[in-house]
């Protein structure tokens, strides 16, 4: 084991190694720095003087290539911005003030950075329903641009020529826009872009609903929103201001009911209505006032929309788990039929054995043909009464006092076990063989059962052959399973639990498991257990 | 006693399954190798007629309908002391191993299918310990009462002197005693009546 400060110093080390771009991160920030610039510039149609008091895309950019491509981008981000900002004349070394502008330009993806990395910290950690896919997402999106506010604060006042605004007022107006811009860019750009980006890496997705739902869905969500922006529209018309909770109440039902792309949808088209009527000339009491109304719509109908996704997510979840817990059943009953099965085939086997034994013994001497059937007979019933034990004292005992085990009768009983899959997908098992002097000491079924899901999941990616070697190394002995694998290949059926159970078992007896591929295509795991005794 | 249990000399052994095919088998088996063997498939007609026909050794499954292998064997040493037991069974369990063996005093403990190899010596041991169980009962069961404490104290190690110091009776009626032990039971001297007690 590491100390404290040695991990701390690895951790530090490893997050300095992280922080800076690896080359395939390059192309990335290069659309990254192409796509603020566009954006950027688009947003300075309807900027105010010194904030940004509608929606300010960029953020929606720099949100969405933080979530996609993790946190560790954020320096690169902030250089990229720095980049641009000096193209575009906004930072020019050596004027006066120009840290203080440097230092306002890299402060929001600091910020932005800083939320991501511990919002996907929190989330790896909790095991609230906040921390469900998409609600991470949903709370990095909205914590981001108002911690990015509550960290301009202190310099805005104390440095009001960084947003060239004076007084209290101004200044809380100019912070107050400025985070509206942001949610608003934020909320409404980067769940489209993180689609297109998804789309991108794994093709379309499907559409998650059945048609005639689909319709249904649309159906009640336009009866909702139309609703509810009829009924806004009309307040206004007969002058009595413009209430914003109609539109509230119809988003975060969408969002419930549907999850986050309908409330996306619904926010999109609630922006869409009010952001080009606040163009104009307005004053800035009631714009500001009319945004941060947007703002409540939107922040609440994308949450609510993240957080029905994530009760979904929850809930396929549970019933994935329902699903394991019947099978694991289903597998306790299939065992306890078999055992009674084994045991029921034990007792007339018994008597067809002796039977058979006795007739080959008194019909060797007798005619050629009747002496090769009866040798013919008993031969096949000693061997299914070897099999009998075999079976039975796999699937009979519930535990086993440990003990000491010839590694060669291990690999003899799993060869047995494993044989008639392998044969079933024309899989060659080839066994080396085991010296006699390697023992280990362990529980015979379990460590069995260890190899068998080893050896099984080999012959299930193998293309042909799977090898089987057991040497000694020193006190240890190494048993190494090795197939070749034919290049990418779909996730075999089954959950993944063979080699966890194997990896425990083998922990469980000092035991280490190591899977590895070589260039050639070999897969090859390696299962290291203690000798015991006079071996070697 | 019976100092002899069949007059062909042949061991008896009695199988009990209540699967008649394979009793019948096993004593198939048996008598091929020379033994006398009968087989039963009900444990309570085994008990019924084994007080009339003692047996050298009983070969019993262990889970049976109406009486298992274990209770059989409780019942049937009450009768007879010199049986030996050997279990066989379709559910093999440790904890029937240990106790077939330490607590019922069976001789071994077969799984089914059965070890055709290990039958027949578990079987051919049980005998020759039953016969040589039955040739110390004969031999000391001619004793009288009093010759029977002398010989319990003898072969515990005392001496002449110390027995008739513990019985209260003369050195001199001990030896008659200790004399006539060792013509009833064609012990040659002390070494040979303590293996008798074995």
């Amino acid at each position: 084991m590491s100390s404290p400060p040695v991990l701390l110093l690895r951790g530090m080390r490893d997050a300095g190694r992280g922080a800076l771009p690896q080359s395939a991160d390059l192309l990335w920030i290069a659309g990254y720095a192409a796509a603020f610039i566009l954006t950027h510039r688009f947003a300075a149609a309807w900027g105010g003087q010194g904030f940004y008091s509608l929606l300010y895309p960029p953020a929606g950019v720099r949100m969405a290539l933080l979530w996609s491509r993790g946190p560790r981008l954020t320096l690169a981000i902030v250089v990229a911005e720095m980049a641009v900002q000096t193209a575009t004349g906004w930072i020019v070394p050596g004027e006066p003030g120009w840290i203080t502008n440097a230092i306002g330009v890299a402060r929001p993806p600091l910020v932005y950075g800083a939320v991501v990395w511990l919002v996907c910290r929190i989330a790896a950690h909790a095991s609230s329903s906040l921390s469900i896919a998409p609600m991470p997402l949903g709370l990095a999106s909205v914590t981001a641009p108002v911690a990015v506010a509550v960290v301009a604060l202190p310099w805005a006042l104390l440095k009001p020529e960084l947003t060239g605004v004076v007084g209290l007022r101004q200044t809380y107006a100019s912070l107050a826009g400025y985070t509206v811009g942001d949610l608003l860019g934020v909320l409404l750009l980067t769940p489209p872009l993180l689609w297109v980006i998804q789309a991108a890496r794994e093709g379309p997705r499907r559409v998650f609903w059945p048609e005639t739902r689909l319709f249904f869905v649309i159906g009640e969500a336009v009866l909702v929103l139309g609703g509810a922006i009829a009924f806004g529209l009309l307040l206004v018309r007969i002058d009595l201001g413009v209430p914003s909770i109609p539109a509230l109440l119809a988003v975060a039902w969408i969002g419930l009911r549907f999850g986050r792309t309908a409330g996306w949808c619904a926010i999109v088209i609630v922006a869409a209505i009010v952001l080009p009527w606040t163009t104009g000339n307005m004053p800035l009491a009631e714009r500001l006032t009319l945004h941060m109304s947007l703002t409540s719509v939107v922040v609440v109908g994308y949450l609510a929309g993240s957080f029905a996704d994530a009760q979904a997510r929850a809930r396929a979840d549970l019933a994935r788990r329902d699903r394991m817990l019947f099978q694991a059943e289903r597998l306790k009953t299939l065992r306890a039929m078999s055992v009674a099965v084994i045991h029921e085939i034990g007792q007339p086997l018994s008597t067809l054995a002796l039977e058979a034994k006795h007739l080959h013994e008194i019909t060797v001497g007798a005619d050629r043909e009747i002496a090769e059937t009866a040798a013919l007979i008993n031969r096949k019933a000693a061997s299914l009464s070897m099999l009998v034990h075999r079976l039975r004292r796999f699937g009979g005992r519930a535990l086993d006092e440990p003990s000491a085990l010839p590694v060669s009768s291990l690999i003899e009983t799993v060869a047995a076990l494993v044989r008639p899959e392998a044969k079933g997908r024309r899989v060659l098992l080839e066994i080396a063989p085991v010296a006699s002097n390697l023992i280990v000491l362990g529980q015979e079924i379990e460590l069995v059962q260890a190899i068998v899901n080893i050896v099984r999941n080999a012959i299930q990616a193998a293309d042909g052959c799977v090898q089987i070697d057991a040497e000694g190394q020193g006190d240890r002995v190494e048993v190494t399973v090795t197939n070749r694998c034919p290049g990418h290949q779909a996730p075999q059926p089954g959950m993944g639990v063979g080699s966890l159970v194997a990896r425990a078992i083998l922990e469980a007896h000092e035991g280490t498991l190591i899977r590895e591929t070589d260039a050639a295509g070999m897969v090859r795991a390696t299962l290291s257990l203690p000798l015991v005794g006079a071996a070697g | 006693m019976i100092p002899n249990l069949d007059p062909a000399g042949r061991a008896i052994v009695y199988v009990l399954d209540d699967d008649h095919d394979l009793g019948a088998a096993v004593a198939r088996l048996l008598v091929r190798q020379g033994h006398g063997a009968k087989s039963f498939e009900d444990p309570e007609v085994l008990l019924s007629t084994y007080a009339g026909a003692p047996a050298h050794c009983i070969v019993t499954d262990i889970m049976m309908g109406s009486l298992d292998g274990f209770a059989l064997a409780d019942r049937i040493r009450t009768m007879d002391t010199a049986l030996a037991i050997v279990f066989m069974t379709a559910w093999p369990t440790t904890a029937n191993a240990v106790d077939s063996v330490r607590r019922y005093g069976g001789l071994d403990y077969l799984e089914k299918p059965l070890d055709e190899a290990r039958l027949l010596a578990a079987v051919a041991e049980g005998v020759a310990w039953s016969r040589q169980q039955r040739d110390i009962r004969a031999r000391t069961g001619t004793l009288s009462p009093r010759e029977r404490q002398v010989f319990d104290l003898l072969v515990q190690g005392h001496s002449n002197k110390a027995v008739a110091a513990i019985l209260a009776l003369s050195p001199k009626t001990v030896e008659d005693h200790r004399a006539a032990i060792v013509a009833k039971t064609g012990a040659s001297g002390l070494a040979q009546l303590i293996a008798l007690t074995r």
